[in-house]
């Protein structure tokens, strides 16, 4: 059985009411896993230590988390990317992501070790964290945390980011690091936040060809993401061969998403899923761990992660939701709920649709060009065409 | 934005005496397209460009000129030169109506720096892009006093930084204003901007999604 990371702790991180990251979303999703029936094996992890988070994270940078966590108003904070309309401070942050940091730690140390063959974190995945600075609703960057631990265990990582935003903070944290590989596709940074993740950004140093990028026209649809992933996914693990891949799932690339413009359903999702295990079972020896991010529809969000966790456990996912669960959150929230686990078929009229596909198909394109030239033939650390 | 702050530094340069040959091979291996001419006493007296050396030389003029003609001989002369204080849009709009691809930049007599169509491009890309994470904006406005106050006044409120405006006329007498704001709730800030009357350009209604 798949152990899957959890820990109550993690409902600390909470902005606010009003705030889009709200832990609602992950009550939303464990109670709609209890609805069905399910029983895995729950794990609770510790928090990350201060030590853990000082591997990836600005020691200045840290003391102003603990400081606004203690409810001291620094007149710096905001230099540091906290106190901000997006990154609130609010008492306790500091532990809050520690919390979730060390639920990311302990999904990729269950992997590394060989304790459990995959493992999913109901959690984190916040990409945004830079090395010295709060951004996009990300405090501490559990994922790059986790990364650094599996470096110094001397592994490789291949780290995919299927959240609508660009995966910047991993990406520059570990941007002349050739043992990292990151692939993160996105709304174009042109349209959305953070305005990076172009297909010139692949690296520095040792490292050019280990940080990729695909960055989406606003109003892709599940064929042309589908066909971007299937160009660029396969033959970056293939050639990367990792140790461990680590997956962040973000879900608001769901056309119903309040905060960005590209149009998935539960469909794109679920062929990203079910590839990545694929491919990581192919090349990377089946070692293979997820975790949560961005989301802010209360609707889709549940239900793309409840497909995670269905396919994650190798189980087939079931097509109602249940009954009760639905009645209870449309009580709640005061809203009508899709009633099925995967999205009817939407019909969108968008007249660009062609030019979009086109666009989409040349940026990957253009990224695959762009490897062939930046990697030398047979050297090791980097990625892309072995033509 | 001034011109001091995109030019390239040190600048390679040519002597008068120089062969075509000796221009070309310098221009092949740093990679460069414009060479000021500079004399012995440290004087720009021309500038050879790449497309000089190959109309000069070309077979498919009458008389075309041998590879050991002089600099001299081909350079344009006299230079059309910027200030390194030279704001760099009155550099970009020289270069536009002159058709030229490059400015030396002197100091006095001291040739400092040049300035190519290349850095105009990068210096398009600084000003259009983001630097720190941020998410983008596009509203229009009229063109009347108060109007941007007003849009900025949001931001302040809402406590987000403001990365960087870039704004221009569009027809109408309207200005459209591209914002980069340091926040990733760009949606939910572009229907309370419409609330509140603004023309939001980007991002859009997405009509399907209500």
């Amino acid at each position: 059985m798949v152990p899957v990371v959890i820990s109550p702790r993690y409902l600390a991180y909470d902005f606010g009411p009003d705030h889009p990251f709200t832990p609602r979303r992950l009550e939303m999703l464990k109670s709609l896993l209890e609805a069905y029936g399910e029983r895995p094996l729950w794990v609770e992890p510790e928090p990350a230590s201060r030590e853990d988070v000082l591997k990836v994270h600005a020691e200045r940078f840290v003391r102003r988390v603990e400081a606004a966590s203690r409810g001291e108003a620094g007149a710096d904070l905001v230099h540091y990317g906290l106190g901000t309309g997006d990154t609130p401070a609010f008492p306790g942050m500091d532990e809050a992501a520690r919390a979730l940091a060390g639920g990311t730690l302990e999904a990729v140390r269950l992997v590394a070790t060989g304790k459990a063959p995959r493992a999913l974190q109901l959690g984190g995945g916040l990409h945004h964290a830079q090395y010295d600075r709060a951004s996009g609703f990300c405090v501490y960057n559990d994922l790059a945390i986790a990364i650094r631990w599996a470096l110094d265990e001397g592994l490789r990582v291949a780290y995919v980011d299927v959240d609508v935003h660009h995966g910047d903070g991993v990406q520059w944290i570990f941007y002349d690091e050739p043992r990292v590989l990151t692939l993160s596709l996105h709304e174009s940074g042109r349209y959305l936040f953070p305005g990076t993740g172009f297909v010139h950004e692949l690296g520095r140093g040792p490292a050019v060809g280990t940080k990729l990028n695909l960055p989406l026209e606003p109003f892709t649809e599940d064929e042309s993401w589908i066909e971007a992933f299937e160009m660029v996914v396969p033959r970056a693990l293939e050639h990367f061969r990792p140790d461990l891949v680590l997956v962040q799932s973000g879900a608001d690339a769901h056309h119903l998403d309040p905060l960005a413009d590209l149009l998935l359903t539960t469909r794109a999702f679920r062929h990203a899923f079910t590839r990545l295990l694929e491919l990581a079972e192919a090349h990377a020896g089946g070692r293979i761990a997820f975790t949560l991010g961005g989301g802010y529809s209360l609707d889709a969000t549940p239900r793309v992660w409840a497909l995670l966790y269905f396919l994650v456990q190798g189980k087939t996912p079931p097509e109602a939701l249940p009954e009760a669960w639905r009645r209870h959150w449309e009580a709640v929230l005061g809203e009508p709920l899709t009633p099925t686990l995967e999205d009817p078929k939407p019909e969108f009229t968008i007249p660009r649709r062609a030019e979009i596909e086109r666009r989409n198909r040349r940026t990957a394109e253009r990224l695959l060009v762009l490897l062939r030239d930046f990697s030398p033939p047979g050297k090791t650390g980097s990625s892309g065409s072995s033509r | 934005m001034l011109v001091k702050d995109v030019m390239k530094r040190p600048v390679i340069t040519i002597g008068p005496e120089a062969t075509l040959h000796e221009a070309h091979r310098l221009m092949w291996e740093k990679g460069i397209r414009h060479l000021p001419v500079v004399d012995a006493r440290g004087e720009l007296v021309g500038i050879l460009t790449d497309r000089d050396i190959r109309l000069a030389t070309s077979n498919l003029r009458e008389n075309p000129l041998p590879c050991d003609a002089k600099v001299y001989e081909v350079m344009t002369r006299p230079v059309l030169t910027a200030d390194p204080l030279d704001p760099v849009e009155d550099a970009a709009r020289l270069m536009r109506e002159e058709k030229i691809g490059c400015l030396p930049v002197l100091e006095g007599k001291d040739l400092v720096g040049i300035l190519t169509g290349i850095d105009l491009l990068d210096a398009l890309i600084v000003l259009t892009g983001a630097t720190r994470p941020a998410g983008r904006i596009e509203v229009l406005l009229p063109d009347r006093p108060g109007e941007l106050t007003r849009l900025t006044a949001f931001f302040a409120e809402k406590k987000i930084n403001i990365h960087s405006v870039l704004t221009y006329p569009v027809a109408d007498d309207r200005v459209m204003n591209v914002l980069r704001v340091e926040t990733l709730e760009v949606r939910p800030l572009a229907e309370e901007l419409r609330a509140r009357g603004f023309e939001v350009v980007w991002p859009p209604e997405k009509p399907w999604s209500r």
